[in-house]
């Protein structure tokens, strides 16, 4: 996934970065599927003895397993890609919704730059991806508000994200733009 | 082939402070026998989804051990999950198996493959040390205590014969305690009592 422009300037969103503001903001562990945009952030969480990477088989099964986790005391994350959040949409309501738990879900957004293309052409053609097609309207429908994040200069972003959960009882969303470095 | 209330009926008797997860065809008879302060239903929840809940509070405290009564329809929703519990490093989770080949609550229609999948089976291949599978009543109790004492995490396979369970509801009338609460109130009791015994941190 290549890094995204914003008013022309490329922005640059490293994995590190995220690392080290999921723990400054006290989340215990990520629970998630990788991806290419992800990957790196993975890699990091894996190795690390602070914040433990909880990998999981279908993306559903991370909003179980964070449900548990925060009931049972700890505040995790759950880390996955557009098109594992599209296959998780009853793990999501049965869970994270009915239990009124205020679990930030990081999303990284497959298809972001080409479906912004196409909107910007006023059409979708053949070529663009679906699964960003689908994700905000799905968001929108599942009641799950959501920020976005580019770079490394909107971090701030991830603390919002979650005080959006927090202040709603309920999960909330960041869709990464790009992918990590 | 295995009573199921005699079969939980033991389990019931020889738990001690686990963490008790269940759902579908487990959620009331289990209410009905224990009414203990860490049981928890998965009911108004996730199909499917049961054992990686449980996982989560396993994992979250690893002090305790987490019992979770698993259906046979409701594993195959999520087969993953097994190579997920084994990948996650948890030591303290029991999952049981209750087995009896059909959705029982939606009016026993026949799983895929009935009685041709190999649950205790697929266990092991999934990297489960521990694997039981249990016909007999008696083999059962005999089983319990070193089960439950046990080092690691264990799958427990219970042979059932066909049942007639019908489908668990929350509502505020329902005799049955731990069902009589929405499924947000519930989880909420289960942190707060889970709180009262250490290890919970401060609200996020």
């Amino acid at each position: 996934m290549a890094a995204i422009l914003k008013d022309g300037e490329e922005q640059v969103l490293k994995a590190e970065s995220i690392v080290a503001e999921l723990k400054r903001l006290g989340v215990t562990h990520a629970v998630g599927l990788g991806d290419t945009a992800l990957g790196r952030v993975c890699e990091l969480l894996s190795a690390d003895p602070e914040l433990k990477w909880v990998p999981v088989c279908r993306e559903g099964e991370a909003f179980a397993v964070a449900a548990g986790l925060t009931v049972g005391g700890k505040h995790p994350v759950v880390m996955i890609q557009s098109t594992g959040f599209l296959e998780s949409g009853d793990a999501l309501r049965g869970t994270l919704v009915n239990m009124k738990l205020p679990v930030l879900v990081l999303i990284s957004y497959r298809g972001y730059a080409g479906a912004r293309r196409a909107r910007g052409a006023a059409a979708e053609t053949d070529w663009t991806d679906t699964a960003a097609v689908f994700l905000e309207p799905t968001l929108a429908a599942w009641g799950l508000p959501f920020l976005t994040l580019g770079g490394d200069e909107e971090l701030a972003r991830i603390g919002e994200a979650l005080e959006l959960a927090r202040q709603r009882s309920a999960p909330a969303a960041l869709l990464l733009l790009g992918g990590c470095v | 082939m295995l009573n199921k209330e005699t079969g939980l009926r033991a389990s019931a008797r020889e738990r001690s402070d686990e963490i008790v997860v269940t759902t579908m065809s487990a959620a009331s008879i289990w209410g009905r026998l224990s009414g203990h302060d860490l049981d928890f239903a998965s009911i108004g929840s996730a199909m499917g989804h049961a054992a990686d809940f449980a996982l989560g509070l396993a994992l979250a405290r690893p002090d305790k051990k987490v019992m979770v009564l698993n259906g046979d329809g409701s594993m195959l929703m999520s087969l993953g999950t097994l190579v997920t519990i084994v990948a996650s490093g948890a030591e303290n989770l029991l999952l049981f198996l209750l087995e009896n080949d059909t959705y029982e609550i939606t009016g026993n229609l026949p799983l895929p493959a009935a009685g041709r999948v190999s649950f205790p089976g697929l266990a092991e291949a999934a990297g489960f040390r521990r694997v039981f599978d249990f016909h007999r009543q008696e083999d059962l109790e005999r089983a319990l205590p070193g089960i439950l004492s046990g080092r690691g995490i264990a799958f427990v396979n219970l042979r059932l014969e066909r049942g007639r369970e019908p489908v668990p509801v929350r509502a505020p009338d329902q005799a049955i305690s731990y069902l009589s609460r929405p499924l947000h109130a519930a989880a909420g009791l289960l942190r707060a009592h889970l709180a009262e015994e250490g290890g919970v941190g401060p609200p996020h």
